[in-house]
């Protein structure tokens, strides 16, 4: 389409699905309901790490209105997970963090299975736990899993005791780097538990039909790959499962994988009934997917005139009781902490370890925020030192066109350069101290564009509507109206006259699902080839029906035309559906794997990135000098989209995630204290309000990427990863104190001021 | 405990119910009345995704007894507008693309109504929007276009003051 | 989990009801709080007696004092034209209640009975010298807030007492309160510290603060340095106070950090006060 002028893709339209959510009428998960439904609920452990010695339902049962009480005796042995298959519908023995699954109920209520749960008997033999992840390391740590050995695991992961995954990215020699090097620099930073947030929480109904097939309608961000998990725990062949999702009201990767739709499924098999069963914030706070709390240490040697030499790192992250994504987010970590810079000898290692916590996730760029806390914050303590401006310092090192990147992949479309000087630019970096007690800070990064494949079946009704079936869900950031602008754009039809149907695995084409920063650009790409193959079913038709070469026939302004013939597309659909069958198609896309360097990576499940993209955030803040209070007067975000297929909703993607990574930064974490978690309601888990949210400017930098539709790269999940450095620098500016663990609270800000004038 | 009769007024009209004494108003209407346009979230009052009217004000229907309500006029986000006739904070939500999963919109949609009825006659400032809203929140958005899309609606209305009163 | 909802049409009424079911039964204001406490177990009163239509709502005023009725929401005392001015720390207080949807249903009576060290509008109204009014089988009395406050969750209120109002006398045209809130957001905070300050241009000062001990407590000893030293001893006076207090380590904030602001915050509150005297700020 070069040269063409877009007429859909690249405009500020609105959403497709806008009218259903301001009126109400858009129904979510949670807002689902069956006839006769029951109502479930879950057992949840009190003790950290502890043998069940004895359970005891018979009151549950007996309670009016229960019809059924599950617990582990009741279903098969099974394990599942992500990576390793580690963990069970209901604790096997024994419980391994506070919180988890123990037994369900199905009541006719939520009152009556609420009071069932409670008349369940249970007593514990506790065992030694262990919370703290270094701690976890050490020979003769209680270990979590004792019979780890026998996990069913990915074979990509090298496993050992509390050791869930290690993994291994680099290349050179750092020692040698180190010895060249003018200054060395090392630094311990740690980050915490925070959750995704959604508003609305995870909630499924099952319900079993005539042919003993399950129907799971959930608010799942996977569908195919929560059909295949429940096959899994249900132990029954995929095609017995179906899932359907209604609407999902957010998901910020925190609604990937199993939560509560096994338990739905397996109640309602025993009662016969549907089931549903929904999270309470409660539940959500101790037996979700957050993301994981991490310690990062980082060496770097420097030459005297600021370039980097040498890098050697660990990241130390704590999945808690069980991997899920753990060992892989530990092993992205390394690619975030390697770029977007030039280090000639690089030795990165990372460490995934049980604890006796909740599990945790994969929260929106998973990895991202934790690596580039440290090496961004290090990036600014290192120019501090060396007396060279923090931008300048980033602007020596940063990857250049053509670079390799840390496992040997050529970098292309590389535009980290322009998203450093905009954002620069746009902050007035020039006036990096405007006033006693202000200061700025600026931090950058990469990421990827998640792969695995798409397809679409999209159709042409004889009205001349457009509807596109995709297996991706709309979480909200517009990505489906993002693909169908694309796909109207290569039909020449307009946004308005595209539907887009429900998602259920029965009928939808498989996606990869809404995850990675991925589905506007894989599923508008399948859109491109399912509107390739239209417009050649429609050539290979109108040819014989006109009688002319099939490459006079095109498609423009909703016509069909060769020559001086022309019919609408209504007519030509309409004349398909009763001459062939309609028109339709399958489009599929798949992102190549870019070539890499093997010898540079170990145990690693994603050894080179595809389709990156380039950022970098500025900030102006004020710290009180006193309270530490922080107040953000301006945020900055340039972002590489390589093409804005609708500028909207890529800038509600930056605001949006800027929210996140400041409620990462500042306020949010879940506390835990021997286990237990402190604060798992929503007056203490503090996301930011309305009142904490400065405006945030967003400068969209489009640099063509090779693989995206139209040059589109990945937008969803980068907004989130530079928060907590380019604030935490510009709280370094502001205060003189530089806090090396998230959240920076103004209380760690006031405390170290306190100590400093002490000392 | 017995159920009791109660009457309630929703969006003008008049239900007669029988409802538990300690059921919540978010309860009665979306289990017992199906309305789902009123979301659930936290039910602790500090997410603000349950939020309808009361005699015109902004409150959190997840802490307040339907026996509360009693006597008193409720309206949700299904009284506000429906797709044809969107009310002008709707379509500026939409038009300002504010919108994003949408689960906390008709909650934020109702508490910019029910604080534009008070400001009528001038257009707020962000900052007011901002306090205004703050019992709200949205994980989506970052709120920059839910406050420009609020911003834009009191214009709006105060240009049309007819439209303002429409289902309050 | 269920309770009988009484819905008296007077005051009497309710106060019947209350001596009927005892302990077991619970006053209901806006519930924001109660309705919370029950839904998270803590509480499970078997009888819920509500205090709406009882004509408690009203904030109103005599020749030297303000009477505010139990059951005035935060949201009445925000918009109250009376209370912009020297009084403007009610506002301040009542303004960061929760949200604007907790605003329009919480009460004032709810916040003072509430007894929580962290109730905003509770220092305020000990910087004023206010009274509770309180109703109950054995008659009216009223009490001064200082007294009526126990400690975290009680009160001087017998189960089946009303607190039907609370009083304060009218400010003079020379004196300005302020009142400052810490918490972790900008908003939807319960206060990890708060702080009323009350200054009258004759030296008189009224310092009170919450969340820093285990009720809400005035600093005497602090508001006796600034009545000497003026301006000039709002920093000692912060200091005073810090050391006065004791605060706890929770999952807000630790102990350390809450004596800090104690001493930062009565400070610069005792400024808004003087500063406002001195119409230099509003």
């Amino acid at each position: 389409m070069s040269g063409y002028q877009h007429r859909v893709a690249g405009k500020r339209l609105n959403r497709l699905d806008g009218i259903g959510k301001v009126t109400g009428k858009h129904v979510y998960a949670a807002d689902f309901a069956l006839p006769g439904m029951l109502f479930g609920k879950i057992l949840r452990s009190s003790e950290p790490h502890a043998r069940i010695r004895r359970l005891d339902v018979a009151k549950a049962r007996a309670l009016p209105g229960v019809r059924t009480v599950l617990t582990a005796s009741d279903i098969p042995a099974i394990r599942f997970g992500t990576a390793i298959k580690d963990r069970s519908v209901f604790a096997d023995g024994v419980v391994r963090f506070r919180g988890e699954a123990i037994a369900a109920v199905a009541a006719t209520s939520l009152e009556i299975a609420e009071a069932a749960v409670r008349a369940i008997e249970i007593e514990y033999e506790p065992l030694p736990a262990v919370f703290d992840p270094e701690e976890a390391l050490t020979s003769g740590a209680p270990l979590v899993h004792a019979g780890w050995s026998d996990y069913q695991a990915l074979p990509v992961f090298d496993r050992e005791g509390n050791v869930s995954g290690r993994a291994e990215l680099g290349g050179g020699d750092v020692e040698a780097g180190f010895a060249q090097s003018y200054r060395i620099y090392e630094h311990r930073f740690t980050t915490q538990h925070v959750h995704p947030g959604y508003t609305e929480p995870r909630s499924a109904i099952a319900s079993w039909d005539g042919n003993g097939d399950v129907i799971v309608w959930c608010n799942t961000q996977l569908p195919f790959d929560m059909k295949n998990m429940l096959a899994e725990v249900l132990d029954l062949p995929a095609s017995k499962v179906r899932v359907i999702v209604p609407g999902i009201g957010g998901g910020f990767g925190g609604k990937l994988r199993v939560g509560v739709e096994h338990f739905a499924a397996w109640l309602a098999r025993a009662s016969k009934r549907p089931v549903k069963v929904m999270t309470t914030s409660e539940e959500e706070l101790t037996d979700a997917y957050p993301r994981q709390p991490t310690i990062v240490t980082l060496r770097t040697g420097v030459s005297r005139d600021g370039l980097l030499l040498a890098r050697q790192g660990r990241v130390l992250l704590d999945c808690g009781a069980y991997a899920n994504s753990g060992p892989a987010t530990a092993a992205i970590a390394l690619q975030v902490l390697a770029g977007p810079y030039r280090t000639p000898h690089l030795a990165f290692e990372s460490v995934a370890v049980y604890t006796n916590k909740g599990s945790t996730g994969s929260f929106r760029a998973p990895a991202g925020p934790m690596a580039n806390f440290a090496v961004e914050s290090q990036m600014d303590l290192i120019a501090d030192n060396l007396g060279i401006d923090p931008l300048e310092f980033r602007l020596r090192n940063v990857y250049r066109e053509g670079d390799k990147g840390p496992a040997g992949e050529t970098l292309t479309s590389v535009s980290i350069e322009e998203c450093l000087r905009k954002a620069a630019d746009a902050i007035g970096w020039h006036d990096r101290r405007p006033a006693h007690g202000r200061g700025k800070g600026i931090a950058c990064s990469w990421w990827l564009t998640t792969g695995g494949s798409s397809g679409v079946y999209v159709k042409i009704n004889p009205d001349g509507s457009v509807t596109l079936v995709s297996g991706a869900v709309e979480l909200g950031s517009g990505a489906i109206t993002g693909a169908a602008q694309i796909l109207a754009e290569e039909l020449g039809v307009d946004l308005a006259d595209v539907n887009v149907a429900e998602v259920d695995t029965h009928s939808s084409p498989y996606d990869y699902g809404a995850q990675g920063s991925r589905t506007a650009f894989s599923v508008g790409n399948a859109c491109i080839a399912a509107a390739k193959d239209l417009r050649r079913q429609i050539g290979e038709l109108m040819a014989a029906q006109w009688q002319v070469p099939i490459d006079s026939v095109r498609l423009e302004e909703k016509s069909v035309i060769s020559g001086d013939k022309r019919m609408s597309l209504a007519e030509v659909a309409s004349l398909s559906q009763r001459s062939g069958g309609g028109l339709i198609s399958h489009g599929t896309a798949i992102q190549p794997m870019p070539v890499f360097d093997p010898s540079k990576v170990k145990n690693h499940p994603l050894p080179a990135w595809t389709s990156h993209s380039f950022h970098a955030h500025a900030v102006d803040l004020s710290v009180d000098q006193v309270t530490g209070e922080v107040s953000i007067h301006r945020y900055v975000v340039a972002q590489d989209v390589g093409y804005a297929i609708n500028p909207t909703y890529i800038e509600g993607q930056i605001e949006g995630g800027v929210a996140q990574g400041i409620g990462q930064t500042l306020s949010e974490e879940i506390v835990y204290d021997q286990g237990r978690v402190m604060n798992a309601n929503l007056t203490d888990y503090k996301m930011p309000t309305t009142m904490d949210m400065p405006r945030v400017e967003c400068i969209l930098v489009e640099k063509p990427g090779v693989n995206g539709p139209y040059g589109a790269k990945g937008v969803g999940e980068p907004p989130c990863i530079q928060p907590p450095a380019a604030i935490a620098n510009a709280i370094a500016v502001a205060s003189g104190v530089r806090v090396c663990s998230l959240p920076i609270t103004a209380e760690k800000i006031a405390l170290e001021r306190l100590d400093r004038a002490a000392d | 405990m017995s159920r009791q009769p109660l009457d309630l007024t929703i969006n003008g009209e008049s239900y007669q119910l029988m409802v538990e004494p300690h059921w919540s108003l978010l309860q009665v209407l979306r289990r017992e009345l199906g309305m789902t346009g009123t979301k659930e979230n936290c039910l602790e009052a500090e997410c603000g995704v349950c939020t309808v009217l009361l005699d015109g004000k902004a409150v959190n229907s997840c802490i307040l007894l339907a026996e509360q309500a009693r006597g008193r006029s409720i309206v949700t986000i299904e009284g506000l507008g429906d797709p044809e006739h969107l009310h002008p904070l709707q379509r500026a939500f939409i038009d300002h693309g504010a919108v994003q999963c949408g689960y906390c919109i008709p909650g934020m949609i109702l508490t910019a109504k029910s604080f534009l009825d008070e400001c009528r006659g001038h257009v707020p400032s962000e900052a007011e929007v901002r306090e205004a809203l703050s019992g709200t929140l949205c994980r989506c958005t970052g709120y920059q276009k839910i406050v420009e899309a609020v911003i834009a609606a009191a214009r709006q209305l105060n240009s049309w003051p007819e439209e303002a009163g429409r289902a309050s | 989990m269920s309770f009988a909802f009484h819905r008296p049409d007077s005051i009497d009424a309710a106060i019947a009801v209350a001596r009927e079911h005892g302990a077991s039964a619970r006053f209901l204001a806006g519930g924001t709080d109660l309705i919370i406490q029950i839904n998270r177990r803590r509480i499970a009163p078997e009888h819920l007696i509500s205090l709406a239509g009882l004509g408690l709502d009203t904030i109103g005023e005599t020749g030297s004092e303000f009477v505010i009725g139990a059951m005035a929401t935060h949201d009445a005392v925000v918009g109250h034209p009376a209370f912009q001015k020297q009084l403007k720390a009610l506002t301040e207080a009542s303004a960061v209640v929760g949200g604007r949807q907790v605003r329009n249903i919480a009460t004032v009576g709810g916040n003072i009975v509430n007894a929580s060290p962290a109730a905003d509008l509770v220092p305020v109204l000990l910087t004023l010298d206010a009274t509770v009014e309180l109703r109950g089988g054995a008659g009216t009395r009223t009490l001064p807030l200082d007294r009526f406050l126990v400690e975290r969750g009680r009160t001087e209120r017998r189960p089946d007492e009303i607190l039907t109002a609370v009083r304060f006398d009218k400010p003079p045209a020379d004196s300005a309160t302020a009142f400052l809130k810490a918490g972790r957001r900008k908003a939807m905070e319960i206060s990890v510290i708060c702080v009323a300050a009350h200054l009258v241009s004759d030296g008189k000062a009224r310092i009170a603060i919450g969340a820093a001990a285990s009720r809400t407590l005035r600093v005497p000893a602090a508001e006796a340095i600034v009545e000497k030293g003026g301006r000039a001893a709002f920093a000692e006076a912060g200091r005073i106070a810090a050391r006065q207090m004791s605060p706890i380590d929770d999952v807000r904030a630790s102990a350390r950090y809450r004596r800090l602001l104690v001493a930062a915050m009565v400070e610069r509150a005792l400024g808004i006060c003087a500063d406002r005297i001195e119409g230099k700020s509003t």
